[in-house]
């Protein structure tokens, strides 16, 4: 009896390989075709998003353009305003101190013509007194010269005190009268 | 090629495909989306706005502190009219010459736009040519003193009623410290070029930042000036004893 060949099983046949390559490759596939779908997908949005943000970027930069070019011409005409009120506050400090300058001159003239008048007023008076013991004393000598003329009738000794009062007299009037003419000398 | 090496380049492809598309939007290859665009942009608050040229300039009434803080005086003596500067310390008090009020039946004060401010007590210092004068009316403005003595070479501002004329202000330097040759003051006192005149005395002088650093007294021959430092001032400010009441005529 022979005894029979042995026979071993052959390896599993591929036979079903090559469609699962390919089905592999046809997800592989899908699944980038899907991955390119979402991110174009993505970018069309965002370029959307992005368009949209970018035209309300450039409203609004009109909008604040526009408003700058207002400003500015506010800003142009404000400055005028204010070089001509600056002009105009220098020319009213200047004003001030030449006003104040000129009160403060005629209040000193006014106070140096209230002292000359002062002085004026006390040579007025001295003079008064001057010519008043001049009066006396030419009075005096008057009624001593009369009193000499009836010498006879009065003491000597009463002559001669009313000499010296009115030589006494007419000095202090003299005194009196020559301080007057030293004041009053240039 | 082996089946295995297929699915093995099947995973390979999978996973740079995944790789690719996440490393794109990962990586920032795809751009973001638009934040959205805000309704204001204009900050609340502006920062660091510089004043417009000049405006450093201006002040409640055009006159800066340094005029407004002169004041003229007007001594009416019993024979005789003089007149000089002196300058405020606070609400109520000037600064100015002891021989700027002495033999004075009256003092007469004005501020730099010709207001007449009433006059109080007046006191002399013993040992300087300064004098204290109280107002009834408060002062304008005052200046703030200086921390210490001037150096040779800082600079110097007089601010006062030269020859009794217009509010008036001059600069200069200060030259040196020296010996009063006048001997009206105790020390020394200080040198500089700014121009004075008769009724500048009592003249507030002060530093570049509007701070007294000493008070104008005497012009010396050669035109420069003299001056009570703030030394000597507060000194007599800060001694009770050092100012008396002042003696009219």
């Amino acid at each position: 009896m022979t005894e029979a060949p042995a026979v071993t099983a052959p390896d599993p046949a591929p036979a079903s390989a090559p469609g699962r390559g390919r089905g592999r490759g046809a997800r592989v596939l899908a699944v980038l075709l899907v991955a390119t779908i979402a991110v174009g997908a993505y970018l069309w949005v965002t370029t959307v998003r992005w368009q949209r943000s970018s035209a309300e970027w450039e409203e609004k930069a009109h909008g604040y353009a526009e408003e700058v070019a207002s400003l500015r011409m506010q800003l142009d005409g404000a400055s005028s305003e204010l070089e001509a009120a600056r002009d105009q506050l220098s020319t009213a400090t200047a004003r001030i101190t030449d006003l104040a300058n000129e009160k403060a001159q005629l209040g000193d003239e006014n106070v140096a013509s209230q002292q000359y008048l002062d002085y004026q007023t006390q040579v007025s008076g001295a003079a008064a007194t001057v010519a008043s013991a001049l009066g006396q004393c030419v009075s005096g000598q008057e009624q001593l010269v009369g009193y000499l003329k009836d010498a006879d009738q009065y003491e000597a000794s009463d002559l001669r005190r009313y000499e010296e009062q009115v030589n006494e007299l007419c000095a202090d009037a003299e005194r009196a009268n020559e301080s007057l003419q030293q004041e009053l000398r240039p | 090629m082996t089946s295995g090496a297929r699915s093995l380049a099947g995973r390979a492809l999978l996973v740079g495909a995944l790789f690719l598309t996440g490393s794109l939007g990962g990586c920032g290859v795809l751009p973001p989306l638009p934040e959205p665009v805000p309704s204001d942009i204009v900050p609340s608050a502006p920062a660091n706005l510089s004043p417009a040229a000049g405006g450093d300039a201006l002040s409640p009434d055009g006159f800066d502190a340094v005029e407004r803080m002169a004041v003229r005086i007007r001594n009416v003596g019993c024979e005789e009219l003089s007149t000089g500067s002196g300058f405020a310390i606070d609400d109520h008090t000037l600064i100015t010459n002891k021989h700027v009020v002495a033999d004075s039946k009256e003092l007469e004060v004005s501020t730099y736009d010709g207001h007449d401010i009433t006059v109080g007590a007046t006191a002399t210092a013993g040992l300087a040519d300064l004098a204290v004068v109280r107002t009834t009316d408060p002062l304008p403005s005052y200046p703030e003193l200086a921390k210490t003595d001037p150096k040779p070479g800082d600079p110097v501002t007089v601010v006062g009623y030269p020859a009794g004329g217009e509010l008036t202000v001059t600069e200069g330097e200060v030259i040196s410290t020296t010996r009063d040759p006048l001997n009206a003051n105790l020390g020394e006192v200080l040198l500089t070029d700014a121009p004075v005149e008769p009724g500048s005395s009592g003249s507030a002088a002060l530093d570049d930042k509007g701070r007294v650093i000493g008070v104008v007294y005497a012009k010396t021959a050669d035109d420069n000036s003299l001056l009570v430092p703030l030394s000597t001032l507060q000194d007599m400010l800060a001694d009770d004893t050092a100012f008396t009441p002042a003696k009219g005529c």
